[in-house]
């Protein structure tokens, strides 16, 4: 148990520099070259793919799987550190590790949800192949959180009642995500479809009309939605590449991240999270200013963003410390 | 303590995602009560739950709150037989569309 705050901490260092490479692209900002140049790999591989990989870790319960946070994780130092092959290369052994987890998961529940979760791995390992070969690796990356963030609410969606069409038209988009990534304008239409199919059959539909963490959930869940769903018509449009990549990245992964928190970290580091309303700040910040971003001028749009992330990690610490450890 | 105790416990632990019990959910299978000990075997909708053994914790928690000090309880994962729809209570169903 001791073990996995430090990996999270890991992941942490990539998402700081990760973030104020982004900003620097976009407004004068001093930070390393390679904060700069690699942004995307230090978020979605390094930091996510940490986050991610030690969730699944947590899950599956077996200490070889903590390989794939602990690869990822230093695969963003080793980005940090200016060895971006060697980064490379340790993303790709976190996604095989990442890969290998979710055969397990899949051998020990074969279902439509643990094979949508394990074609997610696999489209994170596809990403970091062509990462390493110098390809475009982003729209493998989207399938990757399209198909983890969708096989995850389509296990949750089994609590409703839905007529069996509503499961195989989910089998035929997560199929459409994982091969339309050959072709980002498909992937963008994909994804639209998608994002339709989660706001009209997801959970978050029910919890929405609840209170307290569940309600904060929803809808932290059903702003991604349409983040997903925008992100896709620009993919599709192939129109305002910054705009789609991240409507997609912030408007609907970190949007998860920022619904979730409050589960996983409990679930990972073993510690109090205590719900409070006063989450739904960052989460407005996160939403304002991305409408900012695409909407109005990316650059302030970016700072927004930067600073909802930095005031739900405050926000996160002040409620975890007012709790204490367990 | 006796198996209602445990079930009145257990029917203050929410799944975080569906805002109801994990009683009226269905994922809990058994209670075992031997002398100091508390058994309960649950599981999740998934393998792949990352919120499992958050649910867990709680669980434990909520039977050490009524159980008597120095109670051993056990809360433990099965994925044998796997969780349906059928299992919830008719307030859960009735939430979630079934009846």
């Amino acid at each position: 148990m001791a073990y996995r705050f430090p990996l999270l901490a890991l992941g942490f260092v990539s998402l700081a520099f990760g973030v104020a490479g982004g900003l620097a692209r976009l407004s004068p900002l001093a930070v390393p070259a390679t904060a700069l140049a690699l942004h995307g790999p230090l978020m979605v591989s390094a930091f996510f793919g940490t986050v991610i990989s030690l969730e699944r870790a947590a899950a599956l319960g077996r200490p070889w799987a903590l390989a794939a946070p602990l690869a990822a994780g230093l695969g963003g130092a080793a980005l940090l550190l200016g060895l971006p092959m060697a980064g490379f290369g340790l993303m790709v052994l976190a996604a095989a590790v990442f890969v290998l987890c979710g055969a397990v998961i899949m051998r020990r529940q074969p279902s439509l949800e643990t094979a949508a979760l394990l074609a997610g791995a696999a489209a994170w390992l596809a990403g970091n192949v062509m990462l390493l070969e110098g390809r475009a690796a982003v729209p493998w990356w989207i399938a990757f959180f399209a198909l983890t963030i969708g096989g995850e609410r389509l296990e949750l969606s089994r609590y409703l009642r839905r007529p069996p069409w509503v499961r195989r038209a989910f089998a035929f988009l997560a199929f459409a995500v994982f091969f339309s990534a050959l072709v980002p304008q498909a992937l963008g239409v994909a994804l639209m479809a998608l994002a339709a199919w989660l706001v009209a059959f997801d959970l978050a539909r029910v919890t929405i009309r609840q209170d307290r963490l569940p309600r904060y959930v929803a809808a932290c869940l059903l702003a991604g939605y349409f983040w997903l769903g925008l992100g896709g018509a620009l993919m599709a449009l192939a129109t305002a590449y910054d705009a789609a990549l991240h409507a997609v990245f912030v408007g609907f992964v970190f949007s998860m991240v920022f619904g979730h928190a409050p589960v996983i970290l409990p679930a990972v580091l073993r510690i109090r999270y205590p719900y409070h309303p006063l989450l739904y700040l960052p989460l407005a910040v996160l939403h304002a200013s991305l409408a900012v971003r695409v909407f109005v001028a990316a650059p302030l749009g970016a700072w927004g963003n930067a600073a909802a992330i930095a005031l739900f990690i405050a926000v996160s610490i002040c409620l975890i410390l007012v709790k204490g450890r367990k | 303590m006796t198996e209602d105790d445990v079930r009145a416990a257990l029917k203050t632990v929410e799944d975080p995602e569906a805002g109801m019990s994990v009683l009226d959910l269905g994922l809990v299978y058994g209670i075992a009560l031997e002398e100091g000990k508390v058994r309960v075997e649950m599981t999740m909708t998934s393998p792949a739950c990352p919120a499992s053994d958050y649910i867990v914790d709680e669980a434990a928690a909520a039977i050490r709150a009524l159980a008597p000090e120095g109670t051993d309880v056990d809360v433990r994962l099965v994925w044998d037989p796997p969780w349906t729809p059928e299992r919830m209570s008719a307030e859960a169903q009735q939430r979630f569309g079934w009846t």
